[in-house]
């Protein structure tokens, strides 16, 4: 009775239980369900939580998130003694919400590896899980295992159906193998996972606007965090931006281009990056996931609400 | 009764190379900057000149009262009015801070730079041929300044501060006119449509109001930003910075910058600091001092609150040795100042720890830090100042007991020892030596501490000199 774990934990911890023990993957596999792992849509990235980040890039342990990438010769080893992976992780969802973007991205960029960042608890709990779902269910149809329960996934009790991105009945290119989500600050701890140009393309998605002046240090875009970005991405390399606050849209503008006028003789990390429109933009597949896959913007539709995107190319470094 | 003295903060050595003028010793204690001639400890100057330069006004006390809320907190930033505000009130009234905690002085001796402690104001003076202090030019930034550098021109300042950034600013303030800020949008940051909390829905409305407000204010002509003078911010960590070094290799400059999150980053320098070359990993805790020795700036030696210490290749991010000191030391101890002392082709490495009268000794050799032995001082030690004749000046706190943060003295003991440096067959020694300039110093004292002080101005006081304690991460659930 002193236990005062609260009703909703509670709750979600049993559900976790459950769907741990359907890893038997003879049986039907449920997709988790949203209203076990909502949480409020803002954490304070200036606390320090109880964050566990590894002491450099090459301390970094990603075995357990893509298994299947493990290198299979045992002397290849992290810094911490780990298994390495055969290849790096390039893409990174900052924010990655409960992760429809990378469920979105994972059979068009099958070979790449990918991960989405994010610092709410309970959130990422839903990321991984709904990562492990498709997995599992991907083995199952690799073996052959009909689901007996298709419409089972529709039946859902949520009064909003969850469109879910990702596929429960049929194979798709990569497995969900290449992608995975993990808990971090990354306005702090980016370069901890991540180390120079390793990246290829950074997602930031429907960022918390933060409207009050006072908080603009909170926001996800600044001239400051812009070049650390541009330090994880290697020139050629693509941040995307979507917002579907048009005051924030030009804030991240105003953040990555030089405005007429403006005074950079100290310096500005707005010369690390250039504007990628026309076409290419147009053409780009991520473009267009980015704006129909993430939860975020499918409510943003749904509330016929505008959307913003920018897309800015990490430059070369200027000569020295 | 015997009164407590502020002890020296900071000290630093302004050796000139223009004809005759004087060396200078510069020192802070309390809320005053102090000049001395070098070679006999005569005091020059006193700065601010108060009515009475020894003993503080009763309101001196009742200062750090009146700051009981942390001066993060403070929004409005102290303006041009407010210092108009002050002389209204009170002519006597005492200088809006308590401390000066920082202080850096142009490699040509030229220039005193200081920043005052609850004011965050960046004061520059000109070091005058007689040792004489000439206030130029004060400039308040909007967040507590954790640390101070100049660039190899000695035309830049650089400062740290506790909200994570770095900003630029010249030596001389030059004829500025603010720009106009970003062009923000008039209207507010979204539209109803815009799907949000209810919270963000009242901020919406608020800032309706504001927005109509401040263009009722913009009408009549009253800004609200004052730092109407040329400053960039030229990088910033979400964290708390703690240290900023501006360092000269091979011809380019670059900055380093070291913060609560276990972070050193290597920048280059202005004006291309937004290009991130490299971060030394290893540090476990804040990272609380970073040096650079002068003769060989490829090192970088850094401490952090977990008692390690480590010598690093900084351009290539690559650990060269890593010492523990709880180790060494069997004690949790906090590595708090780091000195570099060449003299005659060695270099000497002295570390200080947080509330400890220990000095750590080192020699570099190899790329290494080779331990020598401890030298135990009279206090707390504060800051080491490397003198001529291969001799150190160290402050210590002469409030505190040693080896404790907050039990009191009675009385006050000698402010600055005097220790030279001998180089012996085997390795290093530091041994007090006599000095006349450290003799007069000390006679001629500094200002008293306030008697009577209750026990939470005492440890207002006490914090104001020992903060890492309270700087080191809690483990939070969540």
């Amino acid at each position: 009775m002193t236990d005062s774990v609260p009703i909703k934990r509670q709750k979600r911890d049993e559900y976790l239980r459950l769907i741990k023990e359907q890893e038997v993957p003879t049986e039907q596999v449920k997709m988790p369900k949203k209203k076990f792992f909502r949480q409020r849509a803002h954490a304070n990235v200036f606390s320090d939580h109880n964050l566990h980040y590894p002491l450099s890039p090459a301390h970094m342990d990603w075995s357990p998130h893509y298994p299947a990438y493990i290198n299979p010769d045992p002397t290849q080893k992290t810094l911490s003694g780990t298994p390495k992976l055969l290849k790096d992780v390039e893409v990174v969802d900052i924010g990655c919400g409960f992760g429809g973007l990378l469920v979105g991205l994972s059979p068009i960029l099958p070979d790449t590896l990918m991960v989405g960042m994010e610092i709410r608890v309970s959130v990422l709990d839903y990321v991984r899980t709904r990562i492990h779902v498709l997995r599992v269910r991907q083995q199952q149809l690799k073996l052959g295992i009909t689901p007996e329960a298709a419409e089972e996934t529709q039946t859902t009790t949520e009064s909003a159906p969850e469109e879910e991105a990702g596929t429960l009945t049929s194979l798709v290119p990569g497995n969900y193998e290449n992608i995975t989500g993990i808990r971090a600050n990354t306005m702090k701890f980016l370069p901890n996972f991540f180390a120079r140009g390793q990246l290829s393309k950074i997602f930031v998605c429907f960022p918390d606007p933060h409207f009050k002046a006072r908080k603009h240090k909170a926001r996800i875009i600044s001239d400051t965090l812009n070049a650390e970005y541009a330090f994880v991405l290697r020139p050629g390399g693509k941040l995307y931006s979507i917002t579907d606050v048009e005051e924030y849209h030009h804030w991240i503008l105003r953040h990555f281009i030089v405005q007429d006028g403006e005074d950079i003789s100290a310096g500005s990390s707005k010369l690390l990056w250039e504007r990628v429109e026309g076409n290419e933009l147009e053409e780009d597949p991520c473009v267009k996931l980015m704006a129909s896959e993430t939860e975020e913007s499918k409510k943003v539709t749904r509330n016929n609400g505008n959307k913003y995107v920018a897309v800015f190319r990490r430059k070369e470094d200027p000569e020295w | 009764m015997a009164s407590l003295q502020h002890p020296f903060q900071r000290l630093q050595y302004a050796s000139r190379q223009v004809q005759g003028s004087l060396d200078v010793l510069i020192g802070t204690a309390g809320r005053h900057i102090y000049s001395y001639n070098a070679t006999n400890g005569q005091r020059l100057d006193v700065w601010p000149q108060d009515v009475d330069s020894t003993t503080e006004p009763a309101s001196g006390a009742s200062a750090p009262t009146h700051d009981q809320t942390p001066p993060e907190k403070k929004r409005k930033v102290s303006t041009d009015a407010e210092p108009q505000e002050e002389k209204q009130s009170a002519a006597k009234k005492a200088p809006a801070w308590t401390t000066v905690p920082l202080v850096a002085i142009s490699s040509d001796g030229k220039y005193v730079i200081a920043v005052t402690g609850e004011d965050k104001a960046v004061r520059v003076f000109e070091l005058g041929v007689d040792g004489k202090l000439k206030e130029l030019s004060s400039r308040v930034l909007p967040k507590r300044i954790s640390a101070l550098s100049l660039t190899a021109d000695n035309q830049t300042i650089i400062t740290a501060d506790k909200f994570g950034d770095a900003f630029s600013m010249p030596l001389i303030p030059g004829d500025y006119v603010k720009k106009a800020l970003e062009t923000k949008p008039a209207g507010p940051s979204a539209t109803p449509l815009t799907v949000h909390t209810k919270g963000n829905l009242r901020t919406l409305e608020m800032q309706k109001q504001m927005a109509e407000i401040n263009a009722a204010k913009a009408a009549a002509g009253e800004g609200n930003d004052a730092r109407n003078f040329e400053h960039h911010n030229i990088l910033g960590h979400v964290s708390v910075l703690t240290d900023v070094i501006n360092v000269s290799l091979d011809g380019r400059e670059y900055i380093l910058t070291a913060d609560r999150d276990e972070h050193i980053r290597v920048s280059r320098g202005i004006p291309q600091v937004h290009v991130i070359e490299q971060f030394c990993f290893g540090h476990t805790s804040l990272v609380s001092k970073l040096c650079v020795p002068e003769n060989l700036p490829h090192l970088l030696i850094s401490g952090d609150l977990n008692g390690n210490v480590f010598v690093w290749n900084w351009k290539q991010g690559q650990i060269l040795q890593h010492i523990s000191l709880h180790e060494a030391l069997q004690s949790e101890v906090m590595p708090r100042g780091i000195w570099n002392i060449s003299i005659d082709q060695v270099n000497v490495i002295l570390i200080s720890l947080e509330g400890s009268p220990q000095l750590l000794c080192y020699t570099i050799e190899e790329n290494t830090l080779r331990a020598q032995t401890t030298v135990q001082l009279s206090g707390n030690v504060l800051d080491i100042v490397g003198t001529k004749s291969n001799s150190f000046i160290a402050s210590v706190d002469t409030v505190r007991q040693a080896g404790s943060t907050d039990s009191w003295n009675s009385s006050s003991g000698a402010l600055l020892e005097s220790l030279q440096i001998n180089i012996g067959p085997d390795g290093i020694q530091c041994t007090p030596s006599e000095s006349p300039v450290v003799s007069n110093i000390n006679l001629a004292g500094t200002s008293d501490i306030p008697t009577g002080l209750n026990e939470k101005q005492q440890q207002d006081v006490n914090n104001s000199l020992y903060n890492l304690e309270n700087m080191k991460k809690k483990s939070y659930d969540e």
